[in-house]
């Protein structure tokens, strides 16, 4: 229980001392940081459709989080939800559009296609980690190149809608995500994210193929002892991580975009990673960090409008609290370096 | 004259545990020096002290008759020692010459003078009957020549004492023989070698001293004609004293595990078992002696499903089960406690409850369609804590928390409350103390009352002796030859150890 504290004590400096530092930022540009906060908490939260507008950048960053919670516990880095987000995006537009369904099923389909196109979008790099043992780090950042550039090609030189803009035909109504409230796009992707969260707390804590998952991302060697097959969990955790990827581009596209375009969904696939990270690789933790992180994205918009700072403040604070948390991750690695087969990502 | 290397009360400590511990080493000038322990008995950190790369705790090196503080290799180069290190660090696609004079080039004006590099290179090459051809590329050399680059790189940079860590570990038969060759030269020309070893037959044959390391503790500094090969295992493994034979009825229960001319590789692909057959009955404790790194450990993965084999059957209640995952042998009927307990045993940052589940965790009453009965969970593991006196708080206690002795007994508590006939137990009491000892020793007769077959890996040989009905004795991958466990001549299992069959006289390691 005091680990538990003291771990989140760590996030919380963290955070502190990356917030600490973009107020020095804030400064050079001879502007108050308390006045960019207040600011940036009034454009989050300020009234009802603010915070719905907050609500909806979280959606899409949970659930990028929880994909990459998958994966963390597993000891395993899936860092190519970006990529999969955008495969599960396109694809999920393209049944939006293409077929003519009964609404639900619509719906469902095109939902499933999406979770079928992230697991395809992994399924390469985990076939070699799983099997070769290939650093999935690599492998998965770099698919995420591909998949951006392979959708954009399919939208502007396949399915381009005639005339206009880079963006595909709108999906049909029977595909749409549902709204919650009249007066926002906030929709059902919120609660299928909160939802999510807790199935995923559900599974590492209560079910014995979480327990097999964990312990394999504590202590491979101790897992491999007890008779778990390593390379076949590796495997499908992998996958697993990329359809719940795939699930967040459907989400977006389904229940916000209504189409697929360039610059579908910029960098929810790494928002969700780093509210992963802060939150120690717990779903119900990364449903707060990415609260977070969805506030500071739509709190923002107003920030350019009444303060003298740059939206990109925003970009610097994040790329802080990167670093400050990476920092952390190093040395409690180091710290704990003495004791081998230890997890090979430490938070 | 002055020890060419004096150590005077080294000792080395990573965090808590203690590498070496107050060891004296006093090295003559112009002799072969072995060192010799079992794996993890210190020698290598003792010899990266002396080489500058680890600073002791406590301690003193004195050089020639003068206190030297070593805080890098480069100090100790100037001091002249040198080390040709277990594993080689050449670069593959330069010449042999142009590796020997890395980082200190001959040059002319400006320029590599590659000719005068491949003439110092040949003539000390002569000099010392290191035959290299200068100007071929090391990536086309063999490993045995590969050490000869390694050993004339010491030699350029004027090293008078020469540390070689484990040299034949790597080396044909052939290739050892021309080695020992070539340091009976260095020694003749005045220059001293500091030999580490843990094969006997290589220190008796080409050691003038040997002073044996035991735990991190230097136990014996002896002139090597006057011992014998069992003298150096007794010394190496320590004489059993401690424990009394444990009382027994006689065993006569039917063959619960089969094993027949197994082989297989170890990670470096050298064939670590040859051949090894055994039977363990229902109710009989087979004890496994022999130094460590004889072919245990790779017994122990293969026998749990850890290791593939290259050859040979494994029969349990009669079933074949060579070949099938650690998983399938689990479930076939073996429980398993490793000999390497914190990195294979446990997992030390989850609770005392979670490290129990492990194995069973798919299992009825532990989960039901899938999920952990949590609640059944910490019943049981409460009540294991009571039965195996765990020393804990409680279920939920991390098993980081706990000391080594009440670690272990997790591991046992785990692998003996299932229902497996066959129980692998390796090492099961290193690193634990006197108090533990006796509980898990009582806890292994238990068992063996229960008519479980039991294949107990030990190095200890006053804990074989205490449990085992009859022991096997391992040397090279081979079974030596078998003791009953209540007769065990100290003399007769040292030789075995050592390689030498009673009456013999020959070793077996010649023919392998």
């Amino acid at each position: 229980m005091s680990d538990r504290i003291d771990s989140l004590l760590g996030q919380a400096l963290a955070i502190l001392f990356a917030l600490g530092l973009g107020a020095i930022v804030i400064l050079t540009v001879d502007e108050s940081p308390l006045r960019v906060l207040v600011t940036l908490l009034n454009g989050a939260f300020g009234n009802p459709e603010r915070i719905a507008g907050t609500l909806l950048q979280t959606t899409p960053i949970l659930i990028c989080g929880i994909a990459a919670c998958i994966s963390l516990r597993a000891g395993l880095f899936n860092i190519g939800i970006e990529g999969q987000l955008f495969m599960g995006g396109f694809w999920a537009t393209w049944v939006g559009f293409s077929f003519n369904l009964p609404p639900v099923l619509h719906l469902l389909l095109a939902m499933a296609v999406a979770i079928i196109a992230g697991m395809a979008w992994i399924a390469i790099p985990a076939f070699f980690r799983a099997r070769y043992n290939t650093n999935e780090v690599v492998s998965t950042i770099l698919a995420n190149y591909v998949a951006i550039l392979v959708t954009s090609y399919l939208t502007i030189n396949i399915f381009k809608r005639p005339g206009g803009l880079s963006e595909t035909p709108p999906i049909h109504e029977s595909a749409y995500l549902p709204e919650l409230f009249s007066f926002s796009r906030l929709n059902w992707g919120l609660i299928i994210g909160l939802v999510l969260a807790c199935a995923v707390h559900f599974f590492f804590t209560r079910m014995s193929r979480g327990y097999a998952v964990s312990e394999m991302g504590a202590n491979p060697k101790f897992a491999e002892y007890g008779g778990i097959d390593i390379k076949r969990q590796i495997f499908v955790v992998l996958l697993a991580s990329g359809a719940v990827g795939g699930l967040a581009g459907g989400v977006e596209a389904l229940g916000v975009h209504h189409r697929f375009m360039e610059g579908f969904a910029p960098g929810f696939g790494f928002d969700g990673v780093i509210a992963a990270l802060l939150a120690n690789g717990s779903p119900i933790g990364t449903i707060f960090t990415a609260l977070f992180f969805g506030a500071l994205r739509s709190g923002s918009l107003l920030l350019e409008v009444d303060t003298t700072a740059s939206r990109e403040i925003i970009t610097v604070i994040q790329a802080l609290i990167i670093l400050a948390v990476s920092a952390q991750i190093t040395i409690k690695r180091r710290a704990s370096d003495s004791t081998a087969g230890e997890r090979r990502w430490k938070f | 004259m002055p020890f060419a290397i004096e150590l005077k009360s080294i000792t080395k400590r990573f965090g808590s545990f203690v590498a070496n511990e107050g060891v004296n080493l006093a090295v003559e000038r112009g002799r072969i020096h072995a060192i010799i322990g079992e794996n993890g008995a210190g020698k290598t950190t003792l010899m990266n002290v002396l080489f500058g790369l680890l600073q002791p705790d406590e301690g003193e090196i004195w050089i020639d008759g003068e206190k030297k503080i070593l805080p890098n290799p480069a100090a100790a180069i100037a001091a002249g020692i040198g080390m040709v290190h277990q594993h080689f660090k050449l670069v593959p696609s330069l010449t042999v010459a142009e590796n020997v004079f890395l980082g200190m080039e001959i040059r002319k004006g400006g320029l590599i003078d590659h000719k005068a590099q491949i003439e110092r290179t040949a003539s000390l090459s002569k000099q010392f009957g290191l035959q290299v051809d200068p100007s071929e590329r090391v990536g086309l050399l063999s490993v045995g020549i590969e050490q000869r680059i390694e050993i004339l790189k010491v030699l350029v940079r004027g090293a008078r004492t020469i540390i070689l860590d484990e040299p034949t570990a790597v080396l044909t038969p052939q290739e050892s023989r021309e080695l020992f060759q070539t340091l009976r030269g260095f020694v003749a020309q005045g220059m001293t070698v500091l030999f580490i070893s843990h094969h006997l037959e290589e220190v008796m044959e080409v050691s003038d001293t040997v002073t044996v390391l035991r735990h991190g503790k230097e136990v014996a500094t002896r002139p090597t004609a006057e011992l014998t090969k069992s003298d150096l295992v007794q010394m190496m493994v320590g004489r059993f004293v401690s424990f009394d034979r444990r009382p027994r009825p006689p065993t006569s229960g039917k063959t619960v595990l089969e094993v027949e001319d197994l082989w297989c590789r170890d990670e470096r692909r050298v064939q670590a078992l040859r051949g090894v057959s055994f039977k363990v009955r229902a109710g009989e404790i087979v004890g496994i002696a022999g130094v460590a790194g004889n072919g245990q450990t790779e017994l122990a993965e293969v026998l749990s499903g850890l290791r593939p084999s290259s050859h040979g059957a494994i029969r349990l209640q009669g079933r074949p089960i060579t070949g099938l995952s650690a998983r399938a042998i689990r479930a076939a009927g073996i429980a398993h406690v490793p000999g390497d307990r914190l990195v294979r045993g446990v997992d030390r940052n989850a609770s005392i409850a979670l490290n129990m589940l492990m194995g069973r965790q798919d299992q009825k009453p532990w989960s039901r369609s899938g999920i952990i009965d949590h609640r059944y969970l910490t019943e049981q593991t409460t009540a294991l804590i009571k039965r195996f006196d765990i020393r804990a708080r409680g279920p939920e206690s991390p098993v980081k928390s706990l000391s080594g002795g009440n670690i272990q007994k997790v591991v046992l508590a785990r692998e003996f409350s299932g229902d497996a006939g066959f129980l692998l137990i390796d090492q099961p009491t290193r690193g634990v103390d006197i108090g533990a000892q006796e509980a898990i020793h009582g806890e292994i007769m238990r068992q063996r009352e229960a008519g479980k077959a039991i294949l107990l890996i030990s190095v200890q040989l006053d804990e074989l002796s205490a449990l085992a009905d009859r022991i096997l004795v391992m040397f090279n991958g081979t079974v030596m030859g078998e003791l009953p466990g209540d007769r065990v001549d100290e003399e007769e299992i040292g030789m075995l150890m050592a390689g030498v069959r009673p009456g013999s006289g020959a070793s077996a390691r010649g023919a392998a």
